[in-house]
C-alpha cells in the first residue's frame, strides 16, 4: 500500500528503532518493512541506542522519549553531538510537548505522535530524508502488503 | 444592507471597526482582570457583556464568522464556569481577543478571516465537564495567507537586511489544523528555518503564543531558492500550506518605501492604509468619547493633513522671504511711512502663521495612552512566558505626540519592555533572595521636555552590568581591549545598541535575537531622537527615548564658520559665550574652555571642513548632547530662525554630520548640523590623534 522508499543509491533505508516496549518496537518495525526499509538495530534504552548507533550507522533513528536508564532526549542529544548528520525522529505521546520541544532544540529532526499511524510515519520519514531518498512505485523490497 | 448607499455602508463599517477596537481593548483589560480575580462573578459578567456587544455588532455588519465565535464564547461564560475552571477561563478570553483581533484585521481588508476553529474547540473543551479528548474529526486543510503585515519596526529590519545584500524570503505557513502540539510545531518550523538560513523574523515569536494562531509568518535570509525553501517548510503533520515570496532590496515592503520618503521629505508621511492595519489598535481609535458622539468627529486621511502641514512649511519660507524683502526696502526707503504699515502686517501675519502651524500640528497629536494601554497585555504575556511576576505602571498617559512618531515608536518600546522583563527582572525566587518584592515593576512614563517628548521605560530588575557589556563587546571585536578603559559610563552602556551584541547568556524567543537593540537605535535616529540609559546593578535600568514633537519645522540658531552657513536646533543650544584664543587650553588632546565651574570640550567646525585659522575673539555655542555639554567654536553668529527642514538626498551629502538643509528667505541654503554626529566625530578625531601620536612616539 506504500511506495517503497529507498535511498538515492537504491539501497533500502536503514533504521534504528529505540523503545523500551518490545511491542512498540515490533509495531514500528512492521511499518518500516512496509515502506521497504531495513532494520539496522534495536535498542530498549538510551545507552544501548548510542552504542547501536555507533555500530550500525543507520539512516534514521526512531526514538521513544520515556525510557529507563537514559531518557530518549538525552540519548538523542548524545547521538547528535557525536554524529551531527544523524536523523533522529522522536516518538512520543502528546502529553510530553515540552520534552519534544527540548529534543527538537537539541537537534532532533521531527516527531511522531503515539499511537504511530503508518501514513504519518511514512510522510515524516520521507520529509526527514529529503533529497537523500526516492520513492519507487510497486516493487517493494520488504514484506509488502498484498 | 443593500438598501443603503455605498457610502452609508462604508461609514457604518468604519464605525463598527472603531467600536470593535474599543471592545477588544476592553476585552483585553477585562481578561487581565479576570486572571487576577477568576472567581469574581461581576468580572465574568463584564466580559460577557463586552463579548455580547461584539457579537451583536459584527452580526449586524454581516461578519458571521466573528459573531458566531463571539456567540459561542458568550454562551460559555458563566460565573459557574469561572468557578470551576479558574484561570483557564481568562486564558481562553485573552486568546479569543487575539483571534477576534485577527478576524477584524482581515475584515477590514475585505479578506477572508482566519479560522476560529481552534478557539471554537477551546471553548468547547472549557465547557464540557471532562477535558474534551483531542479532536478526532479532521479539520479541513487551511490555505496559507498570502499577505504579510509586518509592523513598521519589522519592515525596517527587513529593509536593513536587504541592504546588507542578504536574500530575504518572506514566508507564510498555515499550521495543519490536525496538529495538536503547536509548541512542537513552532520549534520544528524554527529548526527548519535555521537549517535554511538566518531567521530575521518569526511570528508568533514564541512557542507559547503558537497555541492560538493558525498562521506562522517569518522572514529568513537564505541562499536557497524559494522552491526549495517551500518544500522544506511543508513539514508533514505540521504545516499544510506554504507561501514563499522573495523580497528584493529594491522592492522593500511598501511602508518601508514610505519610510524612505519620510526621510527625504523630513515631513512625517501619512500611512493611511497601514495605520489601519497596525497591530494593537486601529489608527482611528480615538478617545473614549468617540463612539458616544460620532457626529462631532471627522475622520481625515493623514495624508491630507500632511499636505496642509507641507503648505504651512512653504508659507513659513514665504514669510522669511517677505521679511527679507522688507528689510531691503527699509534700507532704501527707511523714512517711508509705509515702513510701519509693513511691519504691522508682517507681525500680524507671523502670529497667524504660528497659530496655523500649531493647530495643524495639534491635529496630528494623540495622547501616548493609545500606545501605553496596549502594554498591559504584552507585559502579561511576556511575563508568563518567562516565568516572572511583573506589574506594569503607567504615568504621563496624557502627553501628546505626533501620531506617526508614536506608531513608529511602538515596536522599539515593546522591544525594551520585553527586554526589561526577560533580561531585567529576576525570577520571583531571585528577587526574594535579593530582598526585593516578588513582583517586578515595569514603568512607562511620558513627559514633555522643551520641544521634545521623553518616554521612559524602566524596570526594577537586575540592571545592566557595564563590565559584562564591555567584555562581550571586546569578545565580539566591536571595540579593542585598549579602548575599553577610556570609555565613559554612557559610552560603555551605549555598546548594547551595537548590532550583534546581546548580553543575554542564551538567546530566548522573547528577547535577545541580537538584532533588536540596534534597531531601537536606528528608529530613534531616524526620528531625530536619542536614547539614553541609566542603570544600577541590582537596582534596575531606565531607558530614556527622546523624540522631537514634530519632524518638519524646527527653531534653529544660525552661524557662520569658515564662510559656510550652518544651523543647529535651538533645543540643543544651552547658551552662547564669547571667548578669546588665550582662554582655550589643551588637555589630553582636547581643546577645552573653562566656563564658570565647568570645563567644556570644544569642537572647531572649521576643522571639520578641513580649514583652520586663528582669531582672537570667538563665539562659543554651548550645546548639550545627552547629559554632556560641548562648545562649538564659530566665527560669526547670524541669528535665530524657524527652519523648514527640506529633503537632503544621501547622494547629495556624503557626510553624516548634516541632518538636513533649509532655504532662507533670500534663497540661501543653510545646512542643519546633527549635533550628536558632530560631537561623536570629535570623539573619533581624538582617538585617531592619540593613535597617531602613539605611532610617532
Amino acid at each position: 500500500m506504500f511506495d517503497t522508499l529507498v535511498r538515492k543509491d537504491r539501497k533500502p533505508i536503514r533504521y534504528l528503532v529505540v523503545d523500551d516496549s518490545v511491542f512498540a518496537r515490533k509495531n514500528i518495525i512492521k511499518m518500516l518493512e512496509q515502506f521497504g526499509g531495513q532494520l539496522a538495530g534495536e535498542a530498549g534504552d538510551g545507552c544501548t541506542a548510542i552504542t547501536e548507533y555507533d555500530r550500525a550507522k543507520p539512516d534514521v533513528v526512531l526514538m521513544d522519549i520515556t525510557m529507563p536508564q537514559m531518557e530518549g532526549i538525552e540519548a538523542a542529544e548524545k547521538i547528535i553531538r557525536n554524529h551531527p548528520e544523524a536523523r533522529v525522529i522522536m516518538v512520543s505521546s502528546v502529553g510530553y510537548q515540552e520534552n519534544i520541544v527540548a529534543a527538537l532544540q537539541k537537534g532532533a529532526k521531527h516527531f511522531v505522535q503515539k499511537p504511530v499511524k503508518p501514513e504519518v510515519l511514512y510522510e515524516v520519514i520521507k520529509y526527514v530524508m529529503g533529497e537523500e531518498a526516492v520513492s519507487m512505485q510497486g516493487a517493494a523490497a520488504g514484506d509488502a502488503q498484498s | 444592507m443593500s438598501f443603503f448607499s455605498e457610502d452609508r455602508v462604508s461609514e457604518l463599517k468604519d464605525l463598527f471597526f472603531e467600536s470593535a477596537a474599543e471592545l477588544l481593548q476592553a476585552l483585553n483589560e477585562q481578561g487581565l482582570e479576570l486572571e487576577r480575580r477568576p472567581t469574581d462573578a461581576e468580572v465574568v459578567r463584564s466580559v460577557r457583556r463586552t463579548v455580547h456587544t461584539l457579537k451583536g455588532d459584527s452580526a449586524a455588519c454581516g461578519y458571521t464568522a466573528l459573531s458566531d465565535l463571539a456567540h459561542e464564547l458568550e454562551d460559555a461564560l458563566t460565573p459557574e464556569l469561572a468557578k470551576a475552571r479558574g484561570k483557564r477561563v481568562a486564558e481562553v478570553v485573552l486568546g479569543a481577543a487575539d483571534v477576534f483581533q485577527d478576524m477584524l484585521r482581515a475584515y477590514r481588508k475585505n479578506s477572508e478571516p482566519p479560522s476560529g476553529a481552534g478557539l471554537f474547540a477551546e471553548i468547547r473543551a472549557l465547557v464540557s465537564r471532562i477535558e474534551a479528548p483531542e479532536l478526532t474529526v479532521l479539520a479541513p486543510a487551511k490555505k496559507a495567507i498570502n499577505k504579510f503585515e509586518w509592523s513598521e519596526y519589522e519592515k525596517i529590519l527587513l529593509q536593513d537586511a536587504g541592504r546588507r545584500g542578504l536574500k530575504v524570503l518572506q514566508l507564510s505557513l498555515a499550521v495543519d489544523p490536525n496538529c495538536t502540539t503547536r509548541a512542537v510545531a513552532w520549534q520544528m518550523v524554527k529548526n527548519t528555518f535555521q537549517d535554511l538560513g538566518t531567521v530575521l523574523l518569526m511570528l508568533p515569536e514564541d512557542a507559547a503564543s503558537m497555541e492560538k494562531v493558525d498562521n506562522l509568518f517569518a522572514a529568513i535570509a537564505s541562499s536557497f531558492d524559494a522552491e526549495h525553501v517551500a518544500k522544506k517548510c511543508r513539514i508533514p503533520m505540521v504545516i499544510c500550506d506554504v507561501v514563499v515570496e522573495r523580497l528584493s532590496a529594491s522592492e522593500a515592503p511598501p511602508v518601508a518605501a514610505e519610510m524612505e520618503k519620510k526621510d527625504e521629505a523630513k515631513v512625517v508621511p501619512s500611512l493611511p492604509v497601514e495605520e489601519a492595519s497596525n497591530d494593537g489598535e486601529p489608527a482611528e481609535l480615538g478617545t473614549a468619547s468617540l463612539s458616544a458622539a460620532p457626529e462631532s468627529t471627522l475622520r481625515v486621511d493623514a495624508e491630507k493633513i500632511d499636505a496642509v502641514l507641507n503648505l504651512v512649511g512653504e508659507l513659513i519660507i514665504g514669510k522669511s522671504m517677505l521679511t527679507q524683502s522688507i528689510s531691503e526696502f527699509d534700507k532704501k526707503f527707511g523714512r517711508d511711512p509705509l515702513h510701519a504699515k509693513f511691519a504691522d502686517v508682517l507681525g500680524f501675519q507671523a502670529r497667524v502663521l504660528a497659530d496655523l502651524q500649531k493647530s495643524v500640528m495639534k491635529v496630528r497629536m494623540v495622547p501616548v495612552e493609545q500606545l501605553f494601554r496596549r502594554f498591559g497585555r504584552i507585559v502579561r504575556d511576556v511575563a508568563k512566558a518567562c516565568g516572572r511576576e511583573v506589574r506594569l505602571e503607567l504615568a504621563g498617559q496624557n502627553t501628546d505626540l505626533d501620531k506617526s512618531i508614536l506608531d513608529t515608536l511602538a515596536e522599539p518600546i515593546a522591544h525594551l519592555v520585553r527586554n526589561a522583563i526577560s533580561h531585567g527582572i529576576e525570577s520571583p525566587e531571585e528577587r526574594a533572595v535579593a530582598g526585593k518584592e516578588r513582583f517586578g515593576t515595569v514603568r512607562l512614563n511620558a513627559y514633555h521636555q522643551g520641544n521634545n517628548v521623553v518616554i521612559e521605560v524602566s524596570d526594577d530588575g537586575r540592571g545592566i552590568d557595564r563590565e559584562k557589556v564591555i567584555k562581550k563587546a571586546i569578545e565580539r571585536g566591536i571595540i579593542q581591549a585598549g579602548e575599553a578603559k577610556n570609555l565613559t559610563e554612557g559610552e560603555a552602556l551605549n555598546l548594547i545598541f551595537h548590532s550583534g551584541l546581546s548580553t543575554a547568556e542564551e538567546v530566548t524567543s522573547v528577547a535577545g535575537r541580537g538584532v533588536g537593540m540596534d534597531v531601537v537605535k536606528t528608529v530613534l535616529d531616524r526620528l531625530k531622537g536619542s536614547v539614553a540609559i541609566e542603570t544600577e546593578v541590582g537596582q534596575g535600568s531606565t531607558f530614556y527615548l527622546k523624540v522631537p514633537l514634530t519632524l518638519a519645522i524646527i527653531k534653529a540658531l544660525m552661524f557662520r564658520s569658515a564662510e559656510k552657513l550652518y544651523a543647529v536646533p535651538l533645543t540643543s543650544v544651552v547658551e552662547i559665550v564669547r571667548a578669546t584664543e588665550a582662554e582655550i587650553h589643551r588637555v589630553d588632546q582636547h581643546e577645552v574652555l573653562r566656563l564658570r565651574n565647568e570645563v567644556l570640550t570644544l569642537v572647531r567646525l572649521n576643522r571639520l571642513s578641513g580649514q583652520s585659522e586663528k582669531k582672537s575673539k570667538i563665539f562659543v555655542v554651548v550645546v548639550a548632547v545627552g547629559d554632556r555639554k560641548f562648545g562649538l567654536l564659530v566665527d560669526k553668529l547670524v541669528g535665530e530662525e524657524e527652519l523648514v527642514i527640506k529633503a537632503l538626498d544621501h547622494h547629495l551629502v556624503s557626510t553624516e554630520l548634516v541632518s538636513g538643509a533649509s532655504i532662507l528667505g533670500d534663497g540661501t541654503v543653510v545646512l542643519i548640523l546633527d549635533v550628536q554626529a558632530v560631537v561623536s566625530k570629535l570623539g573619533r578625531a581624538r582617538t585617531q590623534e592619540i593613535k597617531s601620536a602613539g605611532a610617532t612616539a
